[in-house]
């Protein structure tokens, strides 16, 4: 605990004015103080804060403000890691909450009683910036023009895994090649046919056939391109990635960061002589930095 | 210029809903009784600071404490002690996860806790908090084991369940269920060493009263000493106007503000046989002479 020493004078909350209002005439006409007026406080610390005419002063409430000795303090808060959770499922409220509390932040409340996950749900995040027409090569179809430029084929996907991944073109006109790379083929197919306006997955490039950018690499070589945009949704949070847990701690976690790494070390030598032992070990070296680590250090020593 | 180093003391911005303030005050150092502590309601004298481009928003670290001059009026010593709030309640019972049953715990209700504290206990709220536990056995001694807590690492809404068929250990076991009105709590330590797997650490009985505190903040002592006079009323005596009345020797002294700050009368005690003079006197006069006024006195 933290021990602050302060000092203040009661001199500063005295008061030591004296208004006109108590001073009054004795049998000998002599000036003198009534100290039975209610307006006078001289030489005391009343409770409530008065003016010099010994008039009580008043909050915009129309109540008196209470006479306080004012001591600033700045407090502290250690704080340590604790380290990794554990998920766990749990059993919902069985009545769940239908509207967010006022002003409900999940980062805030973490996982709040009867929330659905709903409530953790987030908007469309989209990414934006531009870059080379490096990319316009993967969605190229294999045919070329009679002025032997590739033909961009829409809806082709050129992709190594088709099943998963769709890279190829959107649409191509004389203005410009609108193209998708790592986006999901069945997204892609319900664009086609229609039934979605946007595809969200995958990363969005346009690159404009009649605007170039001429610029410089870290070396200072001459670097020209097409100019190219892109987009990238990441989808927000949805039911597709946001689920609800609950979160424990297993005690052997405390203090720790990330799910240990078991990297066993422990050799056994038989103490018996075999002729292919040595290479064996050998054989379990990949690297230089091998010798002095493997198996304990066993080799090196 | 280090690199990659992160601070662990950071300015806390506890509400003070979870802040006590007791207080006590001695006339001076060598009081002899003993000390009696009082408590003040933190949501009264302290204020937190607000950030001056976000009034709505909490500075963090700075707080005034605003004592009432009806209270700490007086010379002496005030010793204010600033610690976060303790909850007062009871284990309800004591077990483990129905799936980790190396997982060990303990339970509250949390209708036993009054209204207002109740949303400190729903799930993940109680975690930092430190266990403290008190005897099972009222008597004249200590009611509280002293050296002995334990850090809340979780806390879920559980439900106790039956152990599973086959299950030999005693425990209750509970299961995360938002539906219930006990609360499970994970503690450190919980868990035995690897060196001696049967002595598991204590963590509480089922019906022990426990004490339950945050640790949004540091706790402090502030000692705060009221005088009568500092550097400021000294300079009075020394730099500030001051009268000395001829005519019925009254000797007043003004603070920079031209009020009167003291009045003294002068006089002189004389042989009452031969007249001469034995003291020159200076004495402290209490009933304020208010035609001694020094802009009444200066303006003519």
């Amino acid at each position: 605990m933290e021990y602050i020493r302060k000092k203040r004078s009661l001199e500063n909350y005295t008061i030591r004015s004296i208004p006109k209002d108590v001073l009054v005439s004795d049998s000998e006409g002599k000036t003198v103080i009534d100290e039975t007026n209610p307006k006078y406080f001289y030489g005391k610390i009343p409770n409530y804060k008065v003016d010099d005419n010994g008039n009580y002063i008043l909050a915009p409430s129309g109540q008196k403000i209470l006479n306080t000795i004012d001591v600033d303090l700045f407090l502290t808060q250690k704080v340590d890691d604790m380290g990794i959770f554990t998920n766990k499922g749990f059993t919902e409220r069985i009545t769940p909450l239908n509207i967010e509390p006022q002003g409900f932040n999940s980062f805030e409340y973490g996982r709040l009683p009867g929330a659905p996950a709903s409530f953790y749900y987030h908007n469309d995040v989209v990414v934006t910036g531009n870059t080379d027409d490096g990319y316009l090569n993967q969605v190229r179809s294999y045919r070329l023009d009679s002025n032997n430029n590739p033909i961009y084929v829409p809806f082709l996907n050129t992709s190594d895994d088709t099943t998963n991944v769709f890279n190829g073109v959107i649409s191509d006109d004389s203005e410009k090649t609108v193209y998708k790379i790592g986006a999901d083929p069945i997204e892609v197919l319900e664009y086609q046919q229609g039934t979605i306006t946007e595809i969200k997955s995958g990363t969005e490039f346009t690159t404009y056939k009649n605007k170039f950018v001429r610029t410089k690499d870290e070396y200072g070589k001459n670097l020209s391109y097409f100019k190219t945009d892109f987009k990238n949704n990441n989808g927000g949070w949805d039911s597709n990635n946001v689920s609800l847990n609950a979160i424990f701690k297993k005690e052997e976690y405390l203090g720790i960061v990330f799910p240990p790494e078991v990297e066993s070390v422990v050799f056994i030598n038989r103490g018996v002589a075999d002729i292919f032992e040595r290479h064996s070990l050998l054989s379990e070296l990949k690297t230089t930095n091998d010798i002095d680590t493997n198996r304990g250090g066993f080799i090196g020593s | 210029m280090a690199t990659g180093n992160y601070g662990t003391i950071r300015p806390a911005d506890v509400s003070v809903d979870d802040v006590e303030i007791w207080y006590s005050f001695t006339p001076s150092r060598e009081l002899i009784s003993d000390v009696e502590l009082k408590s003040l309601d933190p949501a009264e004298v302290l204020i937190p600071a607000n950030d001056p481009n976000n009034n709505s928003e909490i500075l963090g670290g700075l707080y005034t404490l605003k004592l009432p001059t009806s209270v700490f009026g007086t010379k002496g010593y005030y010793s204010i002690i600033i610690r976060p709030k303790q909850i007062r309640t009871t284990i309800d019972n004591c077990g483990v996860l129905i799936d980790n049953q190396d997982v060990k715990g303990i339970a509250f209700d949390i209708n036993s806790i009054t209204q207002d504290l109740q949303s400190r206990f729903e799930n993940g709220n109680l975690v930092g908090y430190r266990v403290e536990y008190l005897k099972e056995v009222t008597g004249t001694d200590q009611n509280k084991i002293q050296n002995l807590f334990r850090i809340i690492t979780s806390n879920n809404r559980a439900l106790s369940m039956p152990q599973a068929q086959g299950n030999s250990n005693a425990s209750v076991a509970y299961t995360f269920n938002d539906n219930a009105t006990s609360v499970f709590c994970t503690l450190t330590p919980s868990s035995a060493p690897s060196i001696k797997p049967n002595a598991v650490p204590f963590i509480g009985n089922p019906g022990q009263q426990v004490i339950i505190t945050n640790t949004f903040f540091n706790p402090v002592m502030v000692e705060i000493e009221m005088v009568e006079y500092d550097d400021e009323t000294l300079a009075y005596a020394l730099y500030s106007n001051q009268t000395k009345s001829l005519e019925d020797g009254i000797y007043t002294i003004y603070n920079f503000g031209n009020q009167i700050y003291k009045q003294y009368n002068l006089y002189e005690v004389k042989d009452q046989f031969s007249g001469k003079p034995l003291y020159e006197v200076r004495e402290e006069k209490f009933t304020i002479d208010p035609t001694k006024d020094f802009d009444g006195i200066t303006n003519f």
